[in-house]
C-alpha cells in the first residue's frame, strides 16, 4: 500500500472521529453542565439533609434547582471575612482557589433557611489519599454545632476511602459535634483512627482508610478556620441584635 | 512535592500494578521468566519515562479549554493514546536493532505495552492530579520502576513456585493472582511510610 | 449452558445460528476472556469493590467492545498495514470518550464515581484482544456478536467478584444490607480484608481454581 494510501486514510479517520467527538460534546455539554450545577447543588444541600422538605434523594433536578433558589441565601467572602459582590459563592470553585497563596483565597458562603430556621454552610477542599477531597459543613444557628455534613472526593479507593460519601453512617456521625470547646477555643470536630471514644468531638474513621480520614480532619481543621473571621462577625451582629 | 518523594511514593506506596492493578495483561503473561520479566520492565520504564512528558506538553498546550475560542479537551484520551502507540512502535525498532535477542524473547508483548494501562494511567493521573513538568518525570520514572520491580519479583516466585506441589488446577495463571494479591497485601505495609519525612 | 436467543428460520446467513450463539456463549464460560484468555484485566478490577460501578463498567465495556468490534470489521479491508494498531486505537479512542461524554450529561454522579477508570477501557486488553483475533479477519455481524459475547464475559467476572467482595466485605449487596443487625450483634463481623485490592486478586486466582478443577481441558501446565 502506497503511502499516499496511508496518509488519505489517516487524515479521513481522524476527520470522522473528530467531526463525532465534536458533535457529541458540544450537543452534550449543555445537559452536562446542567447535570455539574446539579450535582454541586445538592451537594450543598446535603448538608441539611435532615431539615430539607422532602429527601434528597427523591427530589428532581428541577426541584432541587427551585429549592436551592429560594432557600439559600449566597454570601462570598474573603479571607478576611469581608464580603465580596462581584462573584456568586457557587461560581467560586474551589479547587482553584486551594492554588492560590491563602490571603487570596475566596470563599464560598451559605444560609438555609427552611422552617423557620436558619443554618449556615461552609465549603471546604483538602487531600485525600489519592486525590481532592471536599465537602459542606453546616452548623446550627448558635454557629457552633454542626447539623450536617457532606463529603465527596475524586478518586479514592471505592469502599475505603470513597466510604467518606459512600457511607451515611460517616457524615452522619458529625451531627452534633462543635467547632469550639466549651471555654470557646477553636477546636473542631476530629476522625479518629478507628473507633471514636464516647463523648469526645471526634467521630468514627474508616478502617482501612487511615489516610483519607486524616485527610478529612485535616480539611475540616482549616477550612473552618478560615471562616472564623466571618462567623465572629455574624456572632458580634446577632450579639447587637439582641441588646 | 519535590522529586524524590513522588518517585519513591509511586514506585513503593502507591505501586502502579499492586494498588491499582494498573498493565495486569501483560504483567501476568511476561512474569513466568525472570529474563522477559526484566526486558519488559525496562521497556515500561522507558515508555513512560518519555510519553509522560510529552503528554503533559500536550495536554498543557493544546488541549486547554480556550485554544483559539475552542476547547478541545475531549480530544484527550485519542491523543495521549497516538503519543503512546508512536512511541511504543519508536522502542520496538530501537530494540529490534540493538538487541535481537531480546525482541525474539519479547515478542507479541512489545506492542502489548500500548494497551499497558500503565502507561495510559500514568498520563491520565498526570491530568487528574495537576503535576508540573518535574512531578509528571518523576512520577513516570518512579511509576515504571514500581511496575519494573513488581513484575521481576513475580517472575522470580514463579520460578521458584515450579518446583512446589501446587493444586493442578491452580498451576500457572491461578498461582499468579494469588501471589500478586499476598504481594499486594505485603506492599500494603510501606503505606504506612511518610514520603515527606523520607525527603529530610 | 443457558441459550440466549432463539434461532430465526433463515436459511442463508442465519442471524442467530449456532455459530452465532457460539460467539455470544463461549467467552461467558470455556474462553473467558478473563480467566482463560487472561486478558482486560487491568485497573477494572478497582472498582469491583460495590455491584453497582462494577454494573455500569460493564456495560461500558460491552458497548465499546462490540462496537469496536463492528467498526473495524467493516473497514478492515481498507485499514492499511503499517498503521493497524494506530487506526484500533483511535476507534476504541472514540468510543470510549463517547461513553464518557453520554455519562457526563445523563448521568453526572455515576461518571464522577468512575471518571478515570472509564478513560482506562481504551487500555483495557480484551478490546484490542478481540480486535487482533476475530474482527480483522469476521464479518462485521459476528464481529459484533464476539463483541458483546466478550464484552458480556468480562462483565460476568466483573460483576461476580465484586458481588464477593461486598458480601463479605461490606455485609451488602447494592449497597442494601443483606444481613440482619442481630448477626452483629452475635458477633459477626465484615472482612475488612476483602474491601482491600489485593483480595480482587485472591477472589479471581480462586475463580480461576474453581473454573479449572471443573472443566481439567483448561489446566494449562506450565
Amino acid at each position: 500500500m502506497s503511502t499516499r494510501y496511508v496518509v488519505t486514510f489517516t487524515l479521513i479517520m481522524t476527520f470522522i472521529s473528530a467531526f463525532i467527538l465534536a458533535g457529541l460534546f458540544y450537543a452534550t455539554a449543555p445537559m452536562a453542565k446542567k447535570g455539574e450545577e446539579v450535582f454541586n447543588k445538592r451537594a450543598i444541600l446535603a448538608a441539611v439533609g435532615d431539615y430539607l422538605p422532602n429527601p434528597l434523594s427523591e427530589m428532581s433536578d428541577e426541584e432541587v434547582l427551585s429549592l436551592f433558589e429560594k432557600n439559600i441565601e449566597q454570601v462570598s467572602l474573603d479571607m478576611d471575612g469581608e464580603k465580596l459582590t462581584d462573584i456568586t459563592a457557587v461560581k467560586i470553585d474551589l479547587a482553584q482557589e486551594r492554588k492560590k497563596p491563602e490571603a487570596d483565597r475566596q470563599l464560598p458562603f451559605f444560609k438555609y433557611k427552611g422552617d423557620g430556621k436558619t443554618f449556615y454552610i461552609m465549603s471546604m477542599r483538602g487531600k485525600g489519599l489519592w486525590d481532592d477531597i471536599w465537602g459542606n459543613i453546616a452548623v446550627e444557628s448558635d454557629l457552633n454545632t454542626i447539623a450536617g455534613a457532606s463529603f465527596d472526593h475524586k478518586g479514592e479507593t471505592p469502599g475505603l476511602g470513597a466510604e467518606i460519601k459512600d457511607s451515611p453512617k460517616f457524615s452522619y456521625n458529625f451531627i452534633g459535634k462543635t467547632l469550639y470547646d466549651s471555654n470557646g477555643n477553636y477546636d473542631p470536630v476530629k476522625v479518629a483512627k478507628g473507633a471514636a471514644k464516647p463523648n469526645t468531638n471526634s467521630v468514627d474513621g474508616i478502617s482501612g482508610a487511615t489516610i483519607t480520614g486524616d485527610g478529612v480532619g485535616d480539611m475540616v481543621w482549616v477550612w473552618l478556620k478560615f471562616y472564623e473571621p466571618y462567623l465572629n462577625k455574624l456572632k458580634s451582629e446577632t450579639k447587637m441584635g439582641m441588646k | 512535592m519535590d522529586f524524590i518523594n513522588i518517585v519513591i511514593k509511586t514506585a513503593f506506596i502507591e505501586n502502579l500494578v499492586l494498588s491499582y492493578f494498573f498493565g495486569m495483561c501483560s504483567y501476568l503473561a511476561v512474569s513466568k521468566t525472570v529474563k522477559t520479566a526484566f526486558g519488559l520492565g525496562m521497556a515500561v520504564i522507558f515508555v513512560l519515562a518519555i510519553t509522560m512528558p510529552i503528554n503533559w506538553m500536550i495536554n498543557e498546550y493544546l488541549l486547554t479549554e480556550d485554544i483559539m475560542g475552542m476547547d478541545l479537551t475531549f480530544l484527550r484520551f485519542i491523543m495521549f493514546i497516538a503519543v503512546i502507540a508512536s512511541m511504543v512502535q519508536l522502542v520496538e525498532m530501537v530494540i529490534e536493532k540493538f538487541s535481537p535477542a531480546l525482541y525474539t524473547a519479547l515478542g507479541i508483548f512489545l506492542p502489548l505495552i500500548t494497551v499497558n494501562c500503565a502507561i495510559l494511567g500514568g498520563s491520565l493521573f498526570m491530568v487528574s492530579r495537576e503535576y508540573n513538568m518535574m512531578e509528571t518525570v518523576a512520577f513516570g520514572i518512579g511509576g515504571g520502576f514500581g511496575w519494573f520491580l513488581a513484575v521481576v519479583a513475580l517472575a522470580a516466585i514463579r520460578e521458584k513456585i515450579r518446583y512446589s506441589n501446587v493444586p493442578p488446577a491452580l498451576r500457572g495463571l491461578g498461582m499468579a493472582f494469588i501471589l500478586t494479591g499476598l504481594m499486594g497485601i505485603a506492599f500494603m505495609s510501606l503505606m504506612g511510610i511518610d514520603p515527606a519525612a523520607l525527603g529530610q | 449452558m443457558a441459550d440466549t436467543a432463539t434461532a430465526t428460520p433463515q436459511v442463508k446467513e442465519p442471524l442467530f445460528g449456532k455459530k452465532e450463539r457460539k460467539l455470544i456463549t463461549d467467552p461467558l464460560n470455556d474462553n473467558n476472556p478473563i480467566t482463560v484468555q487472561v486478558l482486560g484485566i487491568c485497573s477494572a478490577l478497582a472498582v469491583t469493590t460495590q455491584v453497582y460501578p462494577s454494573v455500569v463498567m460493564s456495560i461500558a465495556v460491552v458497548f465499546v467492545c462490540a462496537f469496536s468490534n463492528l467498526t473495524t470489521s467493516l473497514v478492515r479491508n481498507h485499514i492499511p498495514k503499517q498503521i493497524r494498531m494506530i487506526v484500533q486505537l483511535v476507534i476504541i479512542a472514540t468510543l470510549v470518550t463517547i461513553v464518557e461524554l453520554v455519562l457526563k450529561a445523563f448521568s453526572y454522579p455515576v461518571y464522577k464515581q468512575l471518571s478515570v477508570f472509564i478513560g482506562l477501557i481504551i487500555t483495557n486488553c480484551i478490546i484490542m484482544g478481540r480486535l487482533e483475533a476475530f474482527a480483522l479477519a469476521n464479518k462485521p455481524w459476528r464481529s459484533f456478536l464476539d463483541g458483546i459475547g466478550n464484552g458480556l464475559g468480562y462483565g460476568a467476572i466483573l460483576i461476580l467478584v465484586a458481588v464477593i467482595r461486598e458480601i463479605t466485605g461490606k455485609g451488602a449487596i447494592g449497597g442494601f444490607a443483606i444481613f440482619p443487625q442481630s448477626f452483629y450483634d452475635a458477633g459477626y463481623f465484615n472482612n475488612n480484608l476483602m474491601v482491600l485490592p489485593a483480595s480482587a486478586l485472591l477472589v479471581i486466582g480462586v475463580l480461576i481454581w474453581i473454573q479449572r478443577s471443573m472443566y481439567p481441558k483448561l489446566v494449562d501446565v506450565s
